[in-house]
């Protein structure tokens, strides 16, 4: 018994262990397909161990590039105030004109309340770890449970859409960029309206399917996020169209994006603290998430 | 086990180290510590069973961090530690060109496994050749770190070995006296 059970036990082992993962990954994909997961502690202690490392260790190269960039901003900085302040005097004339034009038409008070609704407390963060296999597109970032970041908050720059947030610890919350191939968010044609999914390829550029019948896109058309998938608001961008394939008889085409975000130099980004109402309807109504350290408003950089 | 929890942490080390440069450094040229580690472990170690389970914690660890599917990363770590363990019986792995052969080779085998366990649990994998050529890059800057990883995981394995008649005596069995 004991010389079988020194036979059979290393295949055994590795066929217990392997069928455990196997199982942990079907149900770690349904749970993506819910939408992400707060982690239960023993999974978060990696991600809490990870961040401060990961912070420490790219600290010295961020504050050389952080020191390059300075020196540069600088240099533009005088060229650049002059023709901001010119161009806020342009916007806060025109805008006085519209407020002028909505208190005639009695529009003020709805807009008013629009944007209590629309805008959304934001959390700045850093971007602390990668993945080095080219085949996901995931980023760590240093913010977690602990500042109120929950599964479910998109994340973005000023850009346009990062991602989402699929797992969170205390002090960290991976994030599944648009690029990675689970990531699908519905989006339109600014210019033209047309409707579509922005598919993530696992590649450097994006995919848009949208209905041949009355989808007008060109290349160039900028596509943002349409606010129905109930995950990101509405407008946020996405990319813009580089290139649209031959339509193949079918009713949809597709068409390739570039990303609005440029994923090879992020660093900051903003993560969203309210979800949408898709993601409240999966998690349950625990109410919209604020923080004390979050700042209102879209990102001013 | 106290070989066993230093290269586990060895691993873990290598996990998040790697996650960190990969922010510095393109992915593609950014070398797969982790995986090297596992390699590193398997040359030296006695009694698989063990061993797969050390491998099934790291590749556990690895998928925390990573934006793959729980178990992913732990599936595979099982069949490159076998592999690696069997590879150790068959071939001889004792020089620096062998071994960056067989950890380069072992990176493209990990990369193709990746993409068949994401296209049958994710679907959606069109493969495509500009992925073949980041993939033999990645596999040929891990190569080129492959000698020095292991021989930062025999140092850390002999360090926490308890039995000391196991230590590497660090004869070359290649080398013979002219």
């Amino acid at each position: 018994m004991p010389d079988l059970l020194k036979r059979i036990g290393a295949p055994l082992t590795f066929g217990v262990l392997a069928l455990l993962a196997v199982i942990t990954m079907v149900s770690d994909r349904r749970s993506l397909a819910e939408g992400g997961r707060d982690l239960p502690w023993w999974q978060a202690v990696m991600l809490e161990i990870a961040v401060p490392i990961q912070d420490i260790v790219a600290a010295p190269v961020d504050g050389v590039r952080g020191l390059y960039h300075d020196y540069v901003s600088l240099l533009e900085v005088r060229e650049q105030n002059d023709r901001l302040q010119v161009r806020i005097a342009e916007l806060e004339e025109a805008n006085l004109q519209y407020r002028e034009a909505l208190v005639a038409s009695g529009h003020l008070q709805q807009i008013a309340a629009m944007r209590d609704e629309f805008e959304i407390p934001m959390l700045p963060s850093e971007v602390v770890g990668l993945d080095v296999k080219p085949w996901f597109r995931s980023v760590l970032v240093d913010r977690g449970a602990g500042h109120g970041v929950r599964a479910g908050n998109p994340v973005i720059t000023a850009e346009g859409v990062v991602g989402l947030v699929t797992a969170t610890s205390r002090h960290a919350a991976k994030t599944m960029l648009l690029l990675d191939r689970q990531s699908a968010i519905d989006g339109i044609v600014q210019r033209s309206r047309a409707r579509g999914i922005v598919r993530g390829r696992g590649t450097d550029q994006l995919e848009f399917e949208f209905v041949v019948r009355g989808g007008d896109v060109v290349v160039g058309d900028v596509v943002i996020t349409s606010g129905l998938g109930g995950v990101y608001p509405k407008g946020l961008r996405i990319g813009e169209v580089v290139e649209i394939s031959d339509p193949a008889g079918g009713l949809l085409q597709t068409a390739d994006l570039r990303p609005a975000v440029d994923f090879g130099r992020l660093e900051q980004v903003f993560l969203m603290m309210r979800r949408g109402p898709t993601m409240d309807l999966l998690y349950g109504d625990d109410g919209p998430i604020e923080s004390a350290s979050a700042t209102s408003g879209r990102p001013s950089s | 086990m106290k070989r066993i929890s230093t290269l586990l942490g060895l691993g873990v080390a290598a996990i998040v180290l790697q996650g960190a440069l990969a922010t510095v450094v393109s992915p593609p040229w950014c070398p797969d510590l982790a995986l090297l580690v596992l390699v590193g472990i398997g040359l030296r170690w006695r009694g698989l069973a063990r061993g797969l389970l050390l491998a099934a914690l790291l590749g556990y660890s690895r998928d925390l961090l990573s934006g793959s599917l729980l178990g992913e990363h732990a599936l595979l770590y099982l069949f490159t530690f076998t592999g690696t363990v069997v590879a150790t019986r068959q071939l001889n792995l004792r020089g620096s060109w062998p071994l960056a052969g067989f950890a380069a080779g072992l990176t493209v085998f990990y990369g193709f496994g990746m993409l068949a366990l994401t296209g049958f649990f994710v679907g959606g994998v069109d493969f495509r050749l500009n992925w073949l050529g980041a993939e033999l890059v990645h596999a040929g800057v891990t190569g080129i770190c492959a000698p020095a990883v292991s021989a930062v995981v025999g140092w850390a394995s002999d360090w926490a070995d308890d039995d000391p008649g196991r230590r590497s005596l660090g004869l070359d069995a290649i080398r013979r006296p002219a």
